[in-house]
């Protein structure tokens, strides 16, 4: 079973005084351990499709289904208690809260899910080492340089063990040499916590390190390529 | 100006909510402001217009020390027809008892009708009517009957009453029938106390209030020509010991002086409200900024300078004060009504007579509205329209210019609440000026900012120091609380500190009012040991010139049961600019019944016993503060004698009224007054004996031609407290309005902060935190407030109270009280607050709650 089913979603803003159609009819899939990425220029519709993949938005039509379950038939608690559980974010603007600890910033999706505060901390404290931050877990964002900020978001999307890793533009904030080190980080969670990754990213480097590429124009995919990486066609990809 | 209609206006119309809670609190904050002064206004100019209108055309009048003057004094002064012409004046309370049965206060002028008319305008309604008026000896013949009376056309349309009719007068303890003569149309003295007004013959006004042979005053009309200082000058040279000249207006002044302290302390309060209230134009004002940091950028970004920034958000805070104040305006003309209603029992039970109607609004409460409220907006906009200024083209278009996020806690932070609070204490040592605190109140304002400069220290150490507890408490909800908390502490200071600032004074207020009541209660214990306490049903603090007839005194002193009566006369009598009581007792009886709670000396009951006939006077603490008077020093007042002086020899406590009481031995007052009816008896029952049926024994006895009002030991106390519980019922609800200010001040404080921090609530949401948690954190985080808020309140009220306990309330009233902290009131008010701001917080929270996530946001 896929992790991941998208069927013909469309995603319409109406917000504004002409209606947007930010995603048109976009079908995709993603099996357990698979590491995507959609490219794109700005406003083609990347994000949007990372949002409804994410549990974030939900589709004008079509249907999301994330471990066979339809997104679709979910409020908005559930929504929130699945994105909490079984998807990780990451964000270009690392999306720390600036009053919270590093360790507690990582703690925090088990602390929301109700979780004992001493296993959070011990499940936070060994991720943050495995980030390579264990001298920084009483420190603040704000003391923290870019890719540091960035390592621990990642921690923090990852302690809960979700599934699914949901990253925007983890790198566009980044100099090459700390952009490089998030990008094998994320190459190593892939493959070695077998998390799905589905990645929306500007960068060609990037791109060439998922299995698989989806091009996207004008809120369609425009075509898919295998990463050059893997050198073979995926079948889950459908458009 | 058309930058200001597209960036500013409308985005107030856009923000409806915010800006009506704004302009609501605002309008609150000068209504406050407005209608106190207009009830002030309303009581001492309600009373000088009575004296104005009575007084007509009286130039100067003459009066004798509390109990007026000899007529036979009169003929004696014959000279003084050659500065104009002489009127002599009787004038006295009474009660009439109206159709319905109610009893209405009817302020009496008894005249010479003859030689009156040229001092004020009768203008008889039947006369009036035929377009003439009335002859002398047509005058005369309405009134030569002693049982005549003239009352007004407005008090006879308003009760029914008519020409002819019969209507019982109550006159000091006896009821009187008189017949209604004529009808005075509503012009000259016909206006006094809103046509609660009746003329009589002087002749019948003096049988009726037992004043044979007595006159209250002598009216003086100078001739044209007459310089009135010179005249003055020469009267006051020429008249007998023991005889005053003045002007009618002194009279008004005397009360003034007499509830000005009453009114000042009222005044401050009510500028609490304002200020605090202008805490939410700074809220609102910075709210703004936060929320339009983009905006704000891309303007600069677009050639807008700082200057035209700061201008713009500024001229916010300025429409704000203008639609606020505009709104309080009318808003306070209202209140007024209801804030008449309230202190009117206060200064009708302790200090004068006054119709209770606020005066209309006149062009100086416009320009005290908006000459405050402006500039203090002003003020209170300065920071937020700076920081617009501040914000950078590029890092507000980015969306990364949140503001400063960890604290640093400097020494300035300490340096200056220090400086403040040793300011307060040096001022706090310092006198009265003119007889009232203001450096007690300068010693309450520097408190009051020293704490709002230790705001931030207390943010940081509870941030620090709370989050463990909290996080123990309230799970991660109450950690991400506090961590907000500790991230803002500079934005929520204010905030916070407006909050404390009114609690503060609630609390301070809460000890005063706490204290006094104690103290209150303890000396009535001490000093109420009579049985039954008896006064002429006119008798009240205004109407001190209802005496006992000696009827009634015999009549009392018949009813089997009374062990003995303790008689005591007082009246008020001029002193250094104002009014105080002179009244005489018993000093046996002192000594034997230990009715009075002294101050010093110790060995008072030595004292008193050895000061038999001598020239000796005990006084009242009041008096005593108030004047600067000790035991051993002399006193000189004005007697029928002329000045005689007296020899202070004790000082009691005396919470009754704060206009101060010299008491003179009865066998040496009776030899500068003469002997005199007494005021008020104090009846002490035999062992046993019942006070209720003793009560209604003398009631019986008395029968309907005689009203007195009997008090029971018991509903003489229960009566005390609830006059003292009416005083300060103004006060309360002063409070609470600077309260619920400060508390929707708190809620749009959150409001801005949850704008401010928009994105990580989003962060928050797509990290896994439901609308459930969102809202229990911005909900603890407002209890989190309140409670610190209440903390800082707690102490620095406690602070507080010891000013207006020991400085402010002395210099004011010149009374003692014990200091006493109402815990259970305080258990309970903390309750209330963190309930209250937690409530406040729904609001903030449901928007928290209801936030887009950033991803969609960002879309």
């Amino acid at each position: 079973m896929a992790l991941l089913t998208a069927e013909n979603i469309r995603k319409i803003y109406t917000g504004g005084e002409t209606p947007v159609e930010a995603v048109c009819d976009v079908s995709i899939s993603l099996d357990k351990g698979d590491f995507v990425a959609i490219v794109g220029p700005s406003g083609c519709g990347k994000s949007t499709l990372l949002h409804l993949c994410g549990a974030m938005d939900q589709p004008t039509s079509g249907s999301v289904q994330i471990e066979g379950i339809s997104l679709s038939r979910l409020n908005d608690n559930d929504l929130t208690r699945l994105r909490r559980r079984r998807i990780g974010f990451v964000f270009q603007f690392f999306n720390l809260l600036p009053t919270l600890t590093v360790i507690e910033n990582v703690a925090l999706p088990l602390m929301l899910d109700g979780g004992d505060s001493n296993k959070a901390d011990r499940q936070a404290k060994e991720l943050i080492e495995r980030v390579g931050l264990s001298h920084r877990t009483r420190h603040f964002p704000q003391q923290l340089s870019g890719g540091e900020m960035q390592r621990v978001a990642i921690a923090r999307a990852i302690v809960h063990r979700p599934a699914l890793l949901i990253a925007d533009e983890p790198t566009g904030n980044l100099d090459s040499d700390n952009g490089a080190k998030i990008l094998n980080l994320l190459s190593e969670i892939n493959r070695e916590m077998a998390v799905t990754i589905l990645l929306a990213t500007h960068s060609r480097e990037i791109a060439d390190a998922a299995s698989r590429v989806i091009y996207m124009r004008d809120g369609r995919i425009e075509r898919i390529e295998q990463s050059p990486r893997l050198k073979e066609t995926t079948p889950s990809v459908a458009i | 100006m058309s930058l200001f209609r597209q960036f500013i206006l409308r985005h107030l119309l856009r923000e409806r909510l915010r800006t009506c809670v704004t302009t609501f609190g605002i309008a609150i904050g000068v209504a406050v402001v407005i209608a106190i002064q207009l009830t002030n206004a309303s009581s001492v100019h309600g009373f000088e217009a009575a004296i104005e209108t009575v007084s007509g055309k009286t130039s100067l009048e003459i009066t004798g020390p509390g109990l007026g003057l000899d007529e036979m004094a009169l003929a004696d002064m014959d000279w003084l027809r050659q500065y104009g012409q002489v009127s002599p004046v009787i004038n006295g309370v009474v009660f009439a008892k109206v159709p319905g049965g109610a009893n209405e206060t009817l302020s009496v002028l008894g005249v010479d009708v003859l030689h009156d008319r040229s001092f004020r305008d009768y203008n008889i309604l039947e006369f009036a009517e035929k377009r003439r008026e009335p002859s002398p000896q047509e005058f005369l013949s309405l009134l030569i009957d002693p049982h005549s009376i003239i009352i007004t056309e407005k008090f006879a349309s308003k009760y029914g009453l008519a020409v002819g009719q019969s209507l019982n007068l109550t006159i000091g303890d006896h009821v009187r029938p008189f017949v209604i003569r004529g009808l005075l149309r509503n012009q000259g003295p016909a206006r006094t106390l809103d046509g609660n007004f009746a003329l009589m013959d002087i002749a019948a006004a003096q049988w009726a209030f037992d004043r044979l042979g007595r006159l209250d005053r002598v009216d003086v009309l100078l001739r044209d020509g007459v310089n009135i200082n010179t005249a003055e000058q020469e009267i006051s040279r020429r008249l007998k010991p023991g005889l005053l000249v003045q002007r009618p207006a002194r009279r008004g002044q005397q009360v003034e002086k007499m509830v000005e302290a009453f009114q000042f302390n009222l005044s401050a309060l009510s500028y609490i409200a304002l200020l605090v209230g202008l805490f939410l134009i700074y809220n609102t004002v910075s709210t703004s900024v936060i929320a339009r940091r983009e905006e704000i950028g891309t303007l600069r970004a677009l050639g807008a300078t700082k200057r035209i920034l700061a201008g713009l958000f500024l001229s916010e805070a300025l429409a704000f004060a203008v639609v606020g104040s505009t709104a309080g305006l009318i808003l306070g003309r209202l209140m007024s009504f209801g804030a008449v209603r309230i202190t009117t029992t206060t200064v009708k039970a302790l200090y004068i007579a006054t119709a209770a109607a606020p005066p209309q609004l006149e062009l100086r409460h416009v320009a005290v509205a908006f000459g405050i409220a402006l500039p203090l907006a002003f003020i209170a906009a300065i920071v937020p329209a700076l920081e617009a200024s501040r914000v950078s083209p590029t890092t507000a278009i980015r969306g990364s210019g949140r503001i400063e996020l960890r604290f640093r806690l400097r020494y300035f932070y300490l340096l200056i609440p220090a400086l403040l609070f040793t300011l307060a204490l040096a001022f706090s040592q310092m006198g009265p000026v003119n007889g009232l605190p203001i450096f007690g109140y300068g010693a309450s304002i520097l408190i009051v900012f020293g704490a709002a400069f230790l705001v931030p220290t207390v943010l940081y150490l509870v941030s620090r120091f709370t989050t463990a507890l909290l996080t123990k408490l309230f799970g991660v909800e109450g950690r991400l609380a506090i961590g907000n908390l500790s991230g803002a502490i500079s934005r929520i200071s204010i905030s916070v500190a407006a909050l404390a600032v009114s609690l503060s004074m609630m609390v301070a207020i809460a000890v005063l009012i706490g204290s006094f009541r104690d103290t209150v209660i303890y000396w009535v214990g001490q000093t109420l040991q009579a049985d039954l306490f008896m006064r002429p049903a006119t008798r009240t603090n205004i109407a001190v010139d209802a005496t006992f007839s000696p009827e009634v005194e015999k009549l009392v002193s018949e009813v089997p049961g009374i062990e003995a009566i303790d008689q005591y006369r007082n009246f008020d009598i001029p002193y250094q600019g104002g009014l105080i009581t002179l009244g005489s007792g018993n000093f046996s009886s002192v000594i034997q019944r230990n009715y009075l709670l002294f101050k010093s000396p110790s060995n008072w009951q030595s004292v008193l016993r050895e000061s038999a006939g001598k020239d000796d006077a005990i006084i009242s603490e009041s008096l005593a503060i108030k004047h600067n008077l000790r035991v051993g020093d002399s006193i000189t007042v004005l007697t029928p004698k002329g000045d005689s002086s007296f020899r202070i020899i004790a000082i009691y406590y005396d919470y009754a009224s704060d206009r101060g009481v010299v008491i003179l031995d009865r066998a040496v007052f009776n030899r500068f007054f003469g002997e005199q009816q007494p005021t008020s008896l104090n009846l002490y029952l035999r062992k046993g004996a019942d006070p209720d049926a003793a009560r209604d024994e003398i009631l019986a006895k008395l029968g309907d031609n005689y009203k007195v009002l009997i008090y029971t030991n018991t509903a003489l106390r229960r009566e005390i407290l609830r006059i003292f519980d009416s005083t300060f019922a103004i006060t309360y609800a002063l409070e609470a309005i600077a309260i619920l200010i400060a508390i929707v001040g708190i809620a749009s404080t959150l409001l801005a902060l949850i704008l401010e921090r928009r994105k990580e609530i989003s962060v928050l949401r797509l990290i896994g935190a439901d609308r459930r948690q969102i809202r229990k954190m911005t909900v603890i985080e407002a209890a989190i407030l309140g409670g610190v808020s209440q903390c800082i309140g707690i102490g620095v009220g406690l602070l507080l109270s010891l000013v207006l306990i020991y400085v402010v309330n002395v210099q004011s009233f010149g009374w003692t009280i014990q200091f006493h902290i109402p815990v259970w009131f305080l258990v309970q008010s903390t309750v209330l607050i963190l309930v209250a701001t937690a409530l406040a917080g729904v609001y903030p929270a449901n928007r928290a709650a209801m936030l887009k996530m950033a991803a969609q946001e960002e879309e």
